[in-house]
C-alpha cells in the first residue's frame, strides 16, 4: 500500500516534469502552420525536421554550439581550481579578516546583476574584451567563484586534517599533499561544482547578451534569443533550439549524476 | 569545526601563502563585481540619465526619494514577497518531499532521477518561455487540457489578466526550482551518519519521531544556507519573470528585478541604480536578520 | 618554499586567463584595409540577410572597404548600441530610431551627414528630407522608410465596408466576436498606449498641434480635453466587447499572429504586415485608412529610423558613403520592399509595388486632407519614460486597476510638466 503511494506520487511527478519537455518537442516537430492551428494536436499530422533544418543552415547554429561548449568547459574548470584552492585555504587556516572574505563571497550575490551591467561594461571595452569569449569567461568566473569557493571549503572541512598532516610528515610538502591526498577525497565536490559551473555558463544570457554581438562569437542563449523578433515569435524554431541546446548538459548531467547527489551540498553542510 | 588539529603559527610566511591561495578568487571578484558595483552605486546619488549624459552632477538622495515616492515601486515590492515566499515554500516542500522519496535505493531510481531533474538543466528564460508558450490564452496547452478536463468553460488568458498572471509565473518557478531542492536536500540527507538512525532504532524511536529528532536537526544548518541562497536567487534573477510577462500586466508581476530593469530601459541609470542600492541593503538586511534567527553565524 | 610552489599555479592561472584574454577571437585590422562596424536595431532574420546583401553590393564597389555587421536581438538592441555609443570606440555606422535621434544627438555621438552636397539627396522625397533634419535641426540620419498604419481587415468575415470611424470599427468588431473568434486585434502590451493616442487624437481632431502632437493648439494637453475622455470610453469598450481578453497583453507580434491566424477579424499596423499578411493562411483581407474620430480628423505620427553614422568613427568618409550607398534609389526601395516600408526614393512612386493592391489604402490617405500627419514630442526628456509609464497605465486601466480619468489625470500631468521643462 504505502509502496503504492509512492510509485503514484512519483509518477505524478515525472508526468509533471516531463510533459513541458514533451511539448517542446512536440511543437518543434510541428509544421508551422499547425503550431498555429485549432484544435490543438498532441502528436503532429506530419513531424517535420523544417525547424531543425532552419537552426543549423539559416543561423550557424552549429558554431554556437561550440563558442557555448568552449564558454562554459573553460570557465567552469578556472571556477573549480580557482574554488578547490580558495576553499583549502579558508578551510585550513585561521586568520585574520577570514570571516570578511566569506562575507565578501556572500554578498556578491546579493548585487543586482543590473546596476553593475553597465560599468561592468565600460570596464570591459576599456579592457579590450567585448566580444570575445574570453573576455565573456573571466566575467563567468567571477560569477562563479564565491560560489565554488564556499562549496569547496565546506567540503575541505570534511576531510580530516590528519590526512594531509600525515601525508606532510612523510616529507611532501603541503602541495602535493594536497594533490595527492585532498583532490581524490574532494573528487565528488569536485564534479559536483564543476558541472554546477557548467550549467549556470551554458544557460547565461543576460551577460552574454550585454558583451557579445560578432556574429562568430555568439553563445547559444544570444542566438537563441535572436528568435524573438518583432514580426514574431518563431515558436518552432525557438522549440527546436531548446532541444537541441538542453542535450549537452543532459549528457553532462546522466554521466556524472551520482557525484552531483553526493557532493553539491556535501560541501554546504558544513555551512 | 576546522581547529580540530593545533594550527601552526600565523606567521610572515604563512600570510603571504594564504594571501596567494585567495589571490585569483579575489581579483576576479574585485575587478567584475565590486569594482562595477560600485561605480553604479554612486550613479545613484548623480542625475544621471541617457537623455543627456554631457551633464550628471550629483544630487544627494534625490533618485532615493523619487524612487521610494513611486507607487509602483512599493507595487514591486510587494510581488517580490509573495513571488518569493509562495515559490519558496512549495519548492521547497515538494523537494523535501521528493528527496525523501528518492532517499532509499529502489530499481530505476538513477533513471528516475536523471529525467525528473531535467529542469535544473534548462534556463530559466528558456522556461519562461516555454511556459509562457504553455499558458498561451489562444494556442496554449494547458487551456486545452483544463478545457478537456471539464475544469473551465472558456480559456483563460493567464499571462494577461492581473488575477493569475502571478500565480502562473509562480507554477513556472515552483516547476523549475523544485529540482534545486530535491538535489540538494537528498545530498543533506545522505550526510546523516548512519549511527545516529541506529542509536534511535535501538531506542526504538518510530520513523516520524527518527526524522524530527535525528534526521532534522542534523540537516537543518545545511537547509537554513541553502534557503539563503534560494531566496537570494529568486530574488536577483528575474529571467523567468522577464520572459514570461515582463512584470506585466498593469505591474501585477513586476518584481523589484523587473522594475530596476525598466528604469534602465527607460534610460534613467540614476534611477536605476537607486533601485539597485535598494534591493542590496533589503536583501543584506534580510540575510543578517536570517542569519542571525537560523544561528548561522556560530559556524 | 611552500608558498612559491603554491603561488606558481595561480601565477600561472591568472596568467592563463590573461593571454586567453588577450588573443581572443577578435583579430585587428589587416593594414590598408577599412573595416567598418555597423549595427542594426530592429533586427529581424530575414531584415538581416537582406541587409548583408546589401553590404556585399557595397564591398564590391568599395574594394578595401569590408563591413561587418552586427545584429543585437531585437529585444535588447537600442540598450545595445547606447551602450556602444557610451564606450564611443568600435562602431561607424547604426541605426537611428526616431525614439533614440534625439538623446544620441544631445549626447553628440552622432556625426553630421552631408546632404546637399550628396546627389541622391535630391532623390529623396520630400518626407525624408524633412525626417532626415527633424531631430535637432541637423541631418544626423538618413532615414530607410516609414512606417505609418493602415487597418487590416477580414472580408470574409461578414464585414462588406470597412469601418470609417473608432464609432464603427467598435460595432463591427462587436458583431464579428462569437465563441473563438474576436473582431479586433487589440494592443494591450509594449505600445500599446500608442493606439489610446491615436484615438485621442482623433477625437480631439483640428485643435490638436500636428507638429507637437501631444499638445493643442492651444498648449494645453491633448488628455486634458472632455473629447479625450470620450476617446478612452470607446478605446474602453472596444477592447471588453470587440477584442480577445488576452489582448491585455498582445504587443506587435501577438496582434499580427491574431490576425494572420484567424483568431481577429480587424488590425491597425505598419505597412511591413502586408508581407506577413500575404504569406499567412488568411486570404480574403483588404487594407483601408485608418479610422477616424467624431470630427471627422484621423491623426498619427509617421514613425521612421534610418541610418546614421557616428561621431567618433576612425572611417567617417566609408562609413558616409556607406549611409549613402544604402540610401541611395535602387537599395533604398529594394530594402523599402524587403521590408515593406514606406519608400523613400522619389522614383519608388512610378513603382506598381507601392501603389496596388494592399498600398492602396497610403494612397487614399495621402490624399485626404483629414488624415493628418503629425510629429511625435519624441524629443523630450521624458519621452522613454512615458513610454514604459503609459504602456502600464493602459494595461492598468484595461484590467479595471484604474480608471479612465485617473490615467487621463496623470498623462496630463506629464506632459504639462514636460512643457515646462522644454521652454
Amino acid at each position: 500500500m504505502r509502496r503504492l503511494g509512492k510509485v503514484v506520487v512519483l509518477g505524478a511527478w515525472l508526468l509533471i516534469t516531463l510533459f513541458p519537455l514533451y511539448w517542446i518537442v512536440v511543437t518543434s516537430l510541428k509544421p508551422k502552420a499547425e503550431i498555429f492551428s485549432m484544435p490543438l494536436k498532441y502528436w503532429p499530422d506530419a513531424i517535420t525536421f523544417e525547424h531543425y533544418a532552419e537552426l543549423f543552415s539559416f543561423a550557424d547554429f552549429g558554431a554556437y554550439l561550440l563558442n557555448s561548449l568552449i564558454v562554459s568547459l573553460v570557465a567552469a574548470a578556472v571556477v573549480t581550481v580557482i574554488g578547490v584552492i580558495g576553499g583549502h585555504t579558508l578551510a585550513r587556516f585561521s586568520f585574520p579578516g577570514r570571516g570578511a572574505v566569506m562575507l565578501a563571497f556572500l554578498v556578491t550575490q546579493m548585487i543586482p546583476l543590473f546596476i553593475a551591467l553597465g560599468p561592468l561594461y565600460l570596464l570591459m571595452s576599456d579592457l579590450d574584451l567585448l566580444n570575445r569569449l574570453a573576455g565573456l569567461m573571466l566575467v563567468y568566473v567571477a560569477m562563479l567563484v564565491p560560489f565554488s569557493t564556499i562549496i569547496m571549503r565546506g567540503f575541505c572541512e570534511r576531510i580530516p586534517a590528519a590526512l594531509e598532516e600525515a601525508a606532510q610528515v612523510d616529507g611532501a610538502t603541503r602541495l602535493v599533499a594536497m594533490l595527492r591526498v585532498v583532490i581524490p577525497v574532494m573528487l565528488p565536490g569536485i564534479a559536483a561544482t564543476f558541472i554546477f559551473a557548467f550549467v549556470q555558463c551554458w544557460n547565461e544570457l543576460f551577460l552574454a547578451i550585454t558583451f557579445i554581438d560578432s556574429e562568430d562569437s555568439k553563445t547559444i542563449p544570444v542566438a537563441m534569443n535572436s528568435f524573438i523578433t518583432q514580426y514574431d515569435i518563431d515558436w518552432g524554431s525557438m522549440a527546436a533550439a531548446t532541444v537541441v541546446s538542453v542535450i549537452p548538459t543532459l549528457v553532462l548531467f546522466a554521466a556524472i549524476r551520482r557525484y552531483i547527489v553526493e557532493g553539491l551540498t556535501a560541501g554546504a553542510v558544513k555551512g | 569545526m576546522v581547529a580540530r588539529h593545533a594550527k601552526p603559527a600565523f606567521t610572515v610566511r604563512r600570510a603571504r601563502f594564504i594571501a596567494l591561495c585567495l589571490l585569483p578568487g579575489a581579483v576576479f571578484v574585485a575587478l567584475f563585481t565590486y569594482y562595477p558595483m560600485i561605480r553604479g552605486a554612486v550613479i545613484a546619488f548623480q542625475r544621471y540619465n541617457l537623455f543627456d549624459l554631457t551633464s550628471t552632477p550629483f544630487v544627494g538622495l534625490e533618485n532615493f526619494w523619487s524612487v521610494l515616492a513611486e507607487e509602483r515601486f512599493w507595487t514591486a515590492l510587494r510581488n517580490t514577497g509573495t513571488w518569493v515566499v509562495v515559490s519558496l515554500f512549495f519548492q521547497f516542500f515538494l523537494g523535501f518531499g521528493l528527496a525523501l522519496l528518492l532517499r532509499r535505493q529502489f530499481r530505476g531510481r538513477g533513471l528516475y532521477q536523471a529525467w525528473v531533474f531535467f529542469p535544473w538543466a534548462m534556463s530559466g528564460f528558456l522556461i519562461g518561455l516555454l511556459w509562457r508558450w504553455m499558458f498561451n490564452g489562444q494556442f496554449g496547452v494547458i487551456n486545452d487540457l483544463l478545457l478537456k478536463a471539464g475544469i473551465i468553460d472558456e480559456r483563460i488568458g493567464f499571462l494577461a489578466s492581473p488575477g493569475w498572471a502571478m500565480t502562473s509565473v509562480i507554477v513556472a518557478n515552483i516547476w523549475y526550482g523544485v529540482t534545486f531542492f530535491a538535489i540538494m536536500i537528498m545530498a543533506a540527507l545522505q550526510s546523516v551518519p548512519p549511527e545516529l538512525y541506529e542509536a534511535a532504532s535501538v531506542d526504538g524511536a518510530s520513523r516520524m519521531r527518527q526524522f524530527w529528532h535525528v534526521t532534522l536537526p542534523h540537516i537543518r544548518p545545511t537547509l537554513a544556507l541553502i534557503v539563503l541562497l534560494r531566496i537570494i536567487w529568486i530574488l536577483n534573477f528575474p529571467d523567468l519573470i522577464y520572459s514570461m510577462t515582463g512584470g506585466g500586466p498593469a505591474g501585477s508581476t513586476d518584481i523589484i528585478t523587473t522594475f530596476l530593469i525598466q528604469q534602465v530601459s527607460g534610460g534613467d541609470y540614476g534611477r536605476a541604480g537607486a533601485v539597485g542600492m535598494l534591493a542590496l541593503g533589503l536583501l543584506l538586511a534580510f540575510s543578517i536578520f536570517y542569519l542571525n534567527v537560523t544561528r548561522m553565524e556560530r559556524s | 618554499m611552500t608558498s612559491s610552489r603554491l603561488a606558481a599555479p595561480s601565477a600561472l592561472l591568472a596568467a592563463a586567463t590573461l593571454v586567453l584574454a588577450a588573443c581572443g577571437s577578435g583579430s585587428g585590422s589587416s593594414s590598408g584595409e577599412v573595416r567598418l562596424r555597423m549595427i542594426e536595431s530592429l533586427t529581424s532574420p530575414d531584415r538581416t540577410k537582406l541587409i548583408k546583401s546589401l553590404i556585399a553590393d557595397f564591398e564590391k564597389a568599395n574594394p578595401g572597404v569590408t563591413v561587418e555587421l552586427v545584429s543585437p536581438p531585437l529585444e535588447s538592441a537600442d540598450q545595445k548600441i547606447n551602450q556602444i555609443m557610451q564606450t564611443k570606440k568600435d562602431l561607424d555606422v547604426l541605426e537611428v530610431r526616431d525614439h533614440t535621434a534625439k538623446s544620441m544627438s544631445n549626447n553628440g555621438w552622432l556625426a553630421e551627414l552631408p546632404t546637399t552636397s550628396w546627389s541622391g539627396w535630391s532623390d529623396l522625397t520630400d518626407l525624408a528630407q524633412k525626417k532626415a533634419v527633424e531631430v535637432g535641426g541637423k541631418p544626423y540620419l538618413l532615414p530607410y522608410g516609414f512606417y505609418q498604419r493602415t487597418l487590416f481587415y477580414r472580408t470574409d468575415w461578414g464585414m462588406t465596408q470597412p469601418p470609417t470611424t473608432w464609432q464603427e470599427l467598435y460595432e463591427a468588431g462587436k458583431k464579428m466576436t462569437t465563441g473563438d473568434r474576436f473582431g479586433y486585434s487589440f494592443r494591450g502590451g509594449k505600445g500599446g498606449a500608442d493606439y489610446a493616442v491615436m484615438m485621442i487624437s482623433a477625437y480631439n481632431g483640428e485643435s490638436v498641434n500636428p507638429e507637437k502632437a501631444y499638445y493643442l493648439k492651444d498648449k494645453r494637453t491633448i488628455f486634458s480635453t472632455p473629447e479625450a475622455t470620450q476617446a478612452m470610453d470607446l478605446y474602453l469598450k472596444i477592447f471588453k466587447e470587440a477584442s480577445p481578453p488576452d489582448s491585455v497583453s498582445w504587443a506587435y507580434p501577438e496582434m499580427v499572429q491574431g490576425f494572420t491566424s484567424g483568431v481577429t477579424g480587424m488590425l491597425i499596423q505598419d505597412p511591413e504586415v502586408i508581407k506577413t499578411v500575404q504569406e499567412s493562411a488568411v486570404k480574403a483581407w483588404s487594407t483601408s485608412p485608418i479610422p477616424k474620430g467624431p470630427t471627422g480628423y484621423a491623426l498619427q505620427p509617421v514613425g521612421y529610423a534610418g541610418w546614421g553614422v557616428t561621431s567618433f568613427s576612425k572611417h567617417q568618409k566609408e562609413a558616409i558613403k556607406l549611409v549613402q550607398f544604402l540610401s541611395e534609389a535602387k537599395q533604398s526601395i529594394a530594402f523599402a520592399k524587403g521590408n515593406s516600408l514606406i519608400p523613400i526614393s522619389k522614383q519608388a512612386q512610378d513603382d506598381p509595388q507601392f501603389s496596388q493592391g494592399a498600398w492602396k489604402a497610403y494612397l487614399e490617405a495621402q490624399r485626404d486632407p483629414k488624415q493628418v500627419i503629425t510629429i511625435r514630442p519624441v524629443d523630450y526628456p521624458g519621452w522613454s519614460q512615458f513610454g514604459i509609464d503609459s504602456d502600464r497605465d493602459v494595461q492598468a486601466l484595461i484590467t479595471g486597476k484604474k480608471t479612465i480619468a485617473e490615467v487621463l489625470k496623470s498623462w496630463d500631468a506629464f506632459w504639462a510638466d514636460q512643457a515646462k521643462q522644454v521652454s
